[in-house]
């Protein structure tokens, strides 16, 4: 049976996604997540969720997704193993390096090779396989034929981005809000005193940086109006193409294509959006929803679940 | 090897009509459209006659393959390899990891190079890619030359730098130019022959259908000095999208600017300045070599910092 695995932005989200029948939740700490400081928890908060995971037996996932700078990157495995005195076995990043270290320095840890890292083909799959990792994030772009071609590698968990925005950029291979504007982060006083885990502290992380970001990333400038030119002559007044993918009417032939994971995008979603979403998707994979009413893609969503709120 | 000037191109007829007296080496092929006008990398009998033209010349050869492939493109990529493994390509460039493992595995004898999209941002990446076969890393593009200087000291590993042309930014799987077929009565492949741009207030951006490029050109004339004492070697004017006036003009710049740096002179000529600002229609950048964002330029030339002019407002 596939696992659903949901977002979760602070204790109530994750707590609104369990009731809501999500099988694990994913998380991101705060200073360590590509999600910027929206949708990210500090420690106590992410020990408060732990606990009630425990609790219901069900599973975190944590997202350590930003690429640490050399400086950065002895404190962020210094981390690991109070992250796993507590009971967090599974991580998401998005580095190979940083992905090649925490294999080879914490065999118990469970590594996903994060949506960024653009795995899209079975090829990429089989490098991440053996790169360690123990499973692999693909875009909801992919259909469920090419899930079921990247299925016949064995030895590594295959999830799926079913609800996702697909920006015109592919994921992990932008940088636009960085060609436009790039600053080292602010300074914070005092979290360092007060051991929160938070790589902001250092100034070292940038604004702008989609990757190495941290610090409320992305400007979202794809999603502004642009005034389209051929050489000097003004064409067109545009945006570039973005829609929410949400497979939900999909769900049975991903499974049935050999997918693990259905994963939903959406750390900053709020727990009254994430409630309905998630029994949307739990229905449908427990085979209850009524699949002829349900729209096939592009499904139609609130403004807000797509662009503003993921 | 004193150092290495090299470029891209994307099709036998741009490669036919390009003088590339000022370049060591040229890596074939476009890495963002399997669709692009002639693609080396779909006609594997233009590959390897472009493969034969370089090595003609004296030139080293390469091939590039696609930075974001989906399943369907990998038979394609391996009969690629293949081609470029049998008519002595001196070296693959890949940007994705899937494609690195393929030359690895299956294509052995072939050097890899490591592309920008393939998102080096760290020495640890670097070691990664090395044990897949990788001998020369572009960093991600968002790295500043001290970022860079501190990878290749960690591994010891080349880096290949963009030192002139426009930056790429981003790659889609879908190209928005089709919307226009029909508006502008010009089909696909012929879209995004045409030079166009997106502007947003102050900046602007290239598009090449399915990639997205810096709307300036990154120029390192100023600091070829601080590169060449950072121990970098492998240089790459980025011309995919541009005329071979251009590809051979920015080219015998640099190589004059490059000869004059090895030789310990800091001088400029005020010509190269003349000729690499004629190709830049929106201007000048550094890129993020200086930590800064990257359509920011940093140097003692203030008129490099934009044409944007040149570019009306819309009406």
């Amino acid at each position: 049976m596939a696992i659903l695995l949901a977002p979760g932005g602070d204790y109530e989200a994750v707590r609104v996604a369990f009731d809501a029948g999500a099988d694990a939740v994913y998380v991101g700490l705060k200073g360590w997540s590509r999600g910027g400081s929206r949708g990210e928890l500090s420690w106590e908060e992410l020990l408060d969720c732990q606990r009630l995971v425990a609790s219901t037996r069900r599973e975190l996932h944590l997202a350590l997704n930003i690429i640490p700078k050399p400086a950065e990157r002895a404190r962020l495995f210094e981390r690991i193993p109070p992250l796993l005195d507590i009971g967090i076995r599974t991580l998401i990043v998005n580095d190979i390096g940083i992905l090649r270290c925490l294999r080879d320095r914490f065999p118990a840890l469970r590594l996903t090779a994060s949506i960024g890292c653009g795995a899209q083909t079975a090829s990429d799959v089989t490098f991440f396989q053996q790169l360690g990792a123990d499973a692999v994030v693909l875009p909801g772009t992919l259909r469920p034929e090419e899930i079921r071609e990247i299925r016949r590698i064995s030895g590594i968990t295959i999830e799926v981005m079913i609800h996702m925005v697909e920006e015109f950029i592919l994921l992990g291979k932008c940088w636009m809000p960085s060609y436009m504007h790039l600053k080292p982060s602010p300074l914070r006083e005092g979290s360092v005193a007060s051991g929160v885990p938070e790589g902001t502290d250092r100034g070292l992380r940038q604004t702008g940086s989609m990757k190495r970001g941290g610090v409320g990333a992305c400007f979202k400038i794809c999603q502004q109006p642009w005034e389209f030119y051929e050489k000097q002559r003004w064409i067109d007044t545009r945006s570039f193409p973005s829609r929410q993918i949400s497979r939900v009417a999909e769900v049975s032939a991903y499974v049935a294509a050999g997918a693990d994971i259905l994963k939903l995008q959406g750390r900053s979603l709020s727990p009254e959006m994430l409630g309905p979403l998630v029994r949307r998707f739990r229905d449908s994979l427990d085979g209850r929803a009524d699949l002829k009413n349900l729209e096939r893609q592009p499904a139609a969503l609130p403004v807000s679940w797509t662009v503003m709120g993921r | 090897m004193r150092y290495e000037l090299n470029t891209s191109i994307a099709n036998l007829r741009d490669l036919r009509d390009s003088d590339l007296s000022a370049y060591d080496a040229v890596y074939l092929g476009d890495i963002f459209c399997r669709l692009y006008e002639g693609n080396f990398l779909e006609r594997p009998e233009d590959l390897q006659e472009g493969l034969r033209i370089l090595h003609d010349q004296g030139k080293r050869a390469y091939v590039t393959t696609y930075a974001a492939p989906r399943n369907d493109f990998l038979p394609r990529m391996r009969r690629i390899l293949e081609v470029a493994a049998k008519a002595g390509a001196q070296a693959v460039e890949v940007h994705n990891f899937g494609i690195l493992k393929i030359a690895h595995d299956e294509f052995p004898e072939l050097p890899v190079h490591v592309g920008g999209f393939a998102n080096v941002y760290t020495d640890a990446g670097v070691q990664v890619l090395r044990e897949f076969g990788a001998v020369r890393f572009t960093p991600n593009y968002e790295l500043s030359l001290d970022e860079i200087h501190e990878i290749a000291a960690a591994c010891q590993s080349p880096m290949e730098l963009l030192i002139h042309g426009k930056m790429p930014l981003g790659i889609s799987d879908y190209c928005f130019l089709l919307e226009y077929e029909e508006k502008w009565g010009v089909k696909c492949p012929d879209l995004c022959q045409k030079d166009l741009f997106l502007k947003q207030g102050d900046w602007a951006m290239k598009s090449v259908g399915k990639g997205i490029l810096s709307g300036k050109d990154v120029c390192v004339l100023e600091h070829l000095p601080r590169l060449i004492r950072d121990g970098h070697r492998h240089f790459r004017i980025e011309t995919i999208s541009e005329t071979p006036a251009y590809r051979h003009e920015v080219a015998e710049v640099y190589r004059e600017a490059l000869a004059r740096t090895l030789e310990g002179s800091t001088e400029e000529d005020p010509r190269w300045w003349e000729k690499v600002r004629v190709h830049a229609h929106v201007g000048l950048c550094n890129g993020f070599y200086f930590g800064k964002s990257g359509m920011d330029y940093a140097g003692i030339r203030p008129e490099a910092l934009g044409s944007l002019l040149t570019i009306s407002p819309s009406v």
